[in-house]
């Protein structure tokens, strides 16, 4: 297994007292495989993805990555495992405005340390159809554009999981299925674990597993059909 | 590797206009400091070297005995050059008559700094001149060639020797403005003194010391010198000290600029913290994404740490060479224009400059750095969050620590910087406090206003901590501005009421009491402007409530005083029935008309002597003692050129037919040759010329208020950006506010509108906070720093809010304009 938790729940003090996001959340997700974490809003799914990732915390219960368990970590051992085996993409594609599109994707590579960073990700870039927009700013890309820069971004650390949150929300359907195409093809291609919260059903039908969260707990597990 | 990423950052972000607040706010603080202060110490430097010119020299040391000839090696082995003057009274006989005149004999050298004039014909212009009596000649002022009727070439016998007469002597730098020093000069070569046979044991004699040289010289051998002064005999004296008629202009002129820097420098802080601030919230998501793909704490921390520093370097390196090209720019202007050539700077200013920028771009990043380098990864997925378990109150210790380190730097005085500091930040709670009710004021009143009104006051109320943080730095840019302003204007009238044109140029003492009614008439037949003819009396202080003088004043007081010996020799005493102009009564009343046996006297007298109304004083005037209460304390204003008193008595105690009377009067340059015409009939009478120095003091006057006005234009530019920095850091706020209105379909036409109130609203009311503000402050600085008489500045209480509504509005404007003019779904991109 290359994610797995064990009874995770996440509970937040709020002005109004403590409060459960999640309860006791017990998953396993095989290397290889992907899977769309589905529910309401304010269901806890982003929550869920955060502990997963390690960007955040569990209040009790284990959350396992490539066997390392993320609370005996402090924060820049978790920042470690993400370097290392972790790939984002976010729904507001989060590229820092100041660099272009081929230095947001470098970035990664060059946080690690390594050296070809500038020759993998133009061959990323070419690969998501960006090969000639190399220097342009987020800003003078259209929102597709940016998606595809976050999902080049994502691969050029060669992670073991790939995170995305609604990587098709703020998306129009046509540039949607064509960047999730992409997302999947690379995927798939690079043999990555997929996780990804989504409240697109048609997408998370592309999944080979579909969890869906209802009030802070998993309460159905479409097993894999294929 | 990461060096890279910061360089990129930096780069692209500079190119972007990203950075451009930032790097402008601690290039203004350099460009500010540095142009302020090379321009203050060279025009400092001008000025000292003019005004060193009524010393004859950059320090003096007076002695009632020769000194020890070791100090004199001493100067000599310090790099000072030293001259002597040595003066004191004595009879001079010409072939007809004779006179008291007073000798000065000069070395070599003198005078070391400025020029002796001469000429050939008694109050003529005279020219200047480099040379010194030969030996066997004098020469002699043109009192005395209307005393005794002298002419060129005549012998003049002083004591055992015989002088040529070789020049009439017009002007001495060191000649001063005691007009009660009536004998005129006469000035001999020191080599010939010893001959005269004249200095005896017990004589009464000045020995004067003159020294000039380099400052850190200076200071080296002052240092070494000043503990062994005997205080009684001997006294040092530079030209800061208080008793030459340019030194309370000089010093006045200096705590303005002092003032004025530290004031420029807190508002260019100011920008900095507010920049900083922005900068750091721009990076939160750049943080929150390193952090997320991976970036350590620690890699983190040095991207943005290099990325600042490259930033505060480069801005550092702007403001430098803008400081250096806007002081070489306005020194260019006012050399020409001063028609004198001002003495280089050293590398002090550029310390001071480059260490000010540093300092605050450093220290004002810190926390807002600090909070950065905090934010979690998570705020990737939940935007809001931006992580701050660090206290604020670190923000304002590091902040307010800061500003003490740089008033301190700049008034090198703790006490006086923790007295401002303690000020300041109890203003700064007090105008919080205010703004904050005005804030929730105008809510109130909002709910009852038109539509755009009432969104602006919902802006701002939702604003409201953002908000009353804007309106402080706002009020306090507006407030420094108008004390600035006020302040220059005051002091500015302050000096030309002092020395209007037609200040009187001439003094003309000895006039006997059965010459008064004709000296008058001539005056008024010549239409000369002259001030009331005062009777003096010479006399003495005798006792204070029976308590000897002596005994009364404290060696401590004595030594301290610039009065010391003002009482050890006689006073020049005067009786009148009215104030004198430019006197203020401080306690007591005037004499009223029934009133006999009484005396006024001058408050700084009354000070050292600590006297009080009521105080019995016992004087002896020519042979007979009697007793007179103190009935007021007077402020004199010792810079105008009338005659001033320490003493004045009511008319009937002291009217007495052996006094002699002296005035001062206006003749204008061009009727100069008249004077020997005007005054052939009063053959006694003594003129004494103060044209010359009247000139300096209008010249050191005209450098001064240059000065002045150009740190006024720095504090606007500092006020300006601080006003800018502000707007922008509520920028992304706003566009979040526009997004939601704009799709909600409110009109371009009516967000414009409440855009515009709300800086309209925010600028009146802070430019309001101002002026209050700025009174209180005037007032405490006339009163305390500058010794002026305060006054209430009412037009600057409609100035501020206008002013305040107007720049602020035409700045929030300015900034939001790109956002106004964007669209629903621009600005949602934007925004994503």
């Amino acid at each position: 297994m290359i994610i797995q938790t064990t009874a995770v729940s996440k509970k937040v003090e709020t002005s109004a007292g403590p409060l459960t996001i999640l309860h006791a959340i017990t998953l396993a997700i095989k290397a290889g495989e992907s899977v769309a974490i589905v529910g309401a809003s304010g269901s806890g799914k982003s929550t869920l993805l955060s502990l997963l990732a390690g960007l955040d915390i569990a209040t009790t219960g284990q959350v396992l990555i490539d066997n390392e368990n993320l609370g005996d970590l402090d924060e820049e051992q978790r920042a470690k495992i993400r370097a290392d085996k972790v790939g984002f993409i976010f729904q507001s594609f989060l590229l820092i405005p100041s660099l272009t599109a081929l230095e947001n994707v470098m970035l990664p590579a060059e946080l690690a340390g390594r050296k070809d960073a500038e020759a993998q990700a133009r061959e990323l870039l070419g690969k998501v159809g960006l090969g000639e927009r190399l220097t342009h700013y987020p800003n003078q890309l259209s929102g597709g554009e940016q998606q595809r820069v976050a999902i080049a971004r994502a691969f050029i650390g060669q992670p073991k999981i790939l995170f995305a949150d609604e990587p098709t929300g703020n998306l129009d359907s046509t540039t949607g299925h064509t960047v999730e195409a992409l997302l999947f093809e690379m995927n798939k291609a690079q043999g990555t674990t997929l996780v990804m919260v989504t409240h697109d059903t048609t997408l998370a039908q592309k999944c080979d597993r579909v969890l869906e969260m209802q009030a802070g707990e998993l309460k159905e597990q479409s097993v894999d059909v294929a | 590797m990461w060096h890279k990423i910061s360089w990129r950052l930096l780069q692209h972000e500079l190119r972007r206009g990203e950075l451009t607040i930032m790097a402008a706010a601690i290039a203004l603080s350099v460009c500010a400091v540095l142009s302020l202060s090379l321009f203050s110490e060279r025009l400092q430097a001008g000025l000292l070297e003019r005004s060193a010119e009524f010393l004859a020299a950059d320090r003096v040391l007076r002695s009632r005995d020769e000194v020890n000839t070791e100090w004199l090696q001493q100067a000599s082995d310090e790099g000072l050059r030293w001259a002597r003057r040595t003066s004191f009274n004595s009879m001079a006989f010409a072939a007809s008559d004779m006179a008291l005149v007073d000798i000065k004999a000069v070395s070599s050298e003198y005078p070391l700094r400025g020029q002796l004039e001469v000429g050939s014909q008694a109050f003529a212009e005279g020219a200047p001149t480099d040379e010194l009596p030969q030996s066997g000649e004098a020469w002699v002022a043109s009192q005395l060639f209307q005393r005794l009727e002298l002419a060129l070439g005549d012998t003049l016998e002083i004591g055992n020797s015989e002088f040529t007469v070789t020049q009439v002597l017009t002007h001495e730098p060191d000649s001063g403005l005691n007009v009660f020093t009536d004998s005129p000069n006469v000035l001999i070569g020191y080599d010939d003194l010893a001959a005269t046979g004249l200095i005896q044991p017990g004589s009464r004699v000045n020995y004067h010391y003159l020294f000039a040289g380099d400052n850190a010289d200076i200071e080296r051998f002052e240092s070494w010198l000043l503990p062994q002064l005997d205080d009684v005999t001997q006294r040092w004296q530079g030209i800061t000290d208080g008793d030459t008629p340019l030194a309370s202009s000089l010093q006045r002129a200096e705590q303005f600029m002092l003032l004025a820097s530290l004031l420029g420098v807190v508002l260019a802080a100011t920008a900095v913290a507010v920049a900083a601030q922005r900068y750091c919230q721009r990076n939160y998501d750049a943080v929150a994404i390193m952090k997320t793909l991976g970036g350590s704490r620690g890699l983190i921390s040095r991207i943005f740490t290099l990325h600042l520093l490259l930033l505060t370097v480069f801005s550092i390196a702007l403001g430098t060479l803008l400081g250096y090209l806007l002081q070489a720019g306005v020194i260019y202007f006012v050399a020409a224009y001063l028609e004198q050539s001002l003495p280089a700077a050293g590398s002090g200013p550029y310390v001071l400059a480059i260490g000010t920028g540093l300092l605050c771009a450093l220290m004002f990043s810190l926390y807002p750095l600090l909070r950065l380098i905090k934010v979690p990864p998570l705020r990737v997925l939940q935007r809001d969050l931006a992580q701050s378990s660090l206290r604020a109150w670190l923000q304002w210790l590091i902040g307010g620590g800061t500003i003490y380190i740089l008033m301190v730097v700049y008034s090198s005085s703790w006490l006086l910087s923790a007295a401002l500091f303690a000020g300041g930040s109890m203003a700064v709670l007090v105008l919080l406090g205010i703004s904050r009710l005005f804030i929730r004021a105008s809510r109130t009143a909002g709910m009852q206003a038109g539509s755009s009104w009432r969104l602006a006051m919902a802006g701002m109320q939702r604003r409201a901590k953002q908000n009353s943080v804007q309106m402080i730095s706002f009020a306090t840019a507006l407030m420094l501005f108008l004390l600035v302003l006020a302040l220059r204007n005051e002091l500015l009238a302050d000096w030309q009421n002092q020395l209007p044109d037609d200040a009187p140029n001439y003094f003309v003492v000895n006039v006997a009491d059965d010459q008064v009614a004709e000296l008058n008439a001539m005056f008024e037949r010549e239409q000369i402007s002259a001030t009331d003819l005062y009777p003096i009396v010479p006399g003495r202080l005798m006792a204070i409530n029976d308590e000897l003088v002596r005994d009364a004043v404290s060696k401590e007081e004595r030594d301290a005083s610039e009065f010391r010996e003002g009482f050890g020799r006689e006073l020049q005493l005067t009786w009148r029935a009215d104030l004198p102009p430019n006197n203020n009564l401080t306690e007591g009343n005037w004499f009223s008309e029934d009133e006999t046996g009484s005396v006024s006297v001058e408050s700084q007298v009354a000070e050292r002597l600590n006297l009080a109304v009521g105080d019995e004083l016992r004087f002896s005037v020519g042979g007979d003692e009697f007793s007179v209460p103190v009935s007021s304390i007077r402020e004199v204003d010792w810079n105008t050129m009338q005659p001033n008193f320490y003493m004045i008595f009511d008319p009937a105690t002291l009217q007495t037919s052996s006094a002699t009377y002296i005035a001062s009067f206006y003749l204008a340059p061009e009727r100069s040759d008249e004077l020997y015409e005007l005054f052939r009939n009063f053959p006694q009478v003594s003129l004494i010329d103060v044209d010359t120095i009247i000139g300096q003091l209008r010249e050191v006057i005209e450098q001064v208020s240059l000065a002045i006005t150009f740190v006024l234009v720095l504090v606007v530019l500092a006020g300006a950006l601080v006003l800018v920095a502000q707007v922008q850091a509520t920028l992304e706020e706003r566009e979040k506010e526009l997004v939601i209105l704009r799709t909600l379909g409110a009109p371009g036409k009516l967000l414009s509108r409440a855009v515009t109130y709300e800086f309209v609203i925010l600028g009146a009311l802070a430019g309001l906070i101002a002026a209050v503000a700025m009174e209180l402050s005037v007032f405490l600085l006339q009163t305390q720093v500058f010794a002026m008489q305060p006054s209430i500045h009412w037009r600057f209480w409609i100035l501020g809010p206008v002013l305040g509504a107007t720049i602020v509005a035409l700045l929030g404007k300015a900034v939001c304009a790109r956002l106004l003019a964007q669209n629903a779904a621009g600005l949602i991109r934007r925004l994503s």
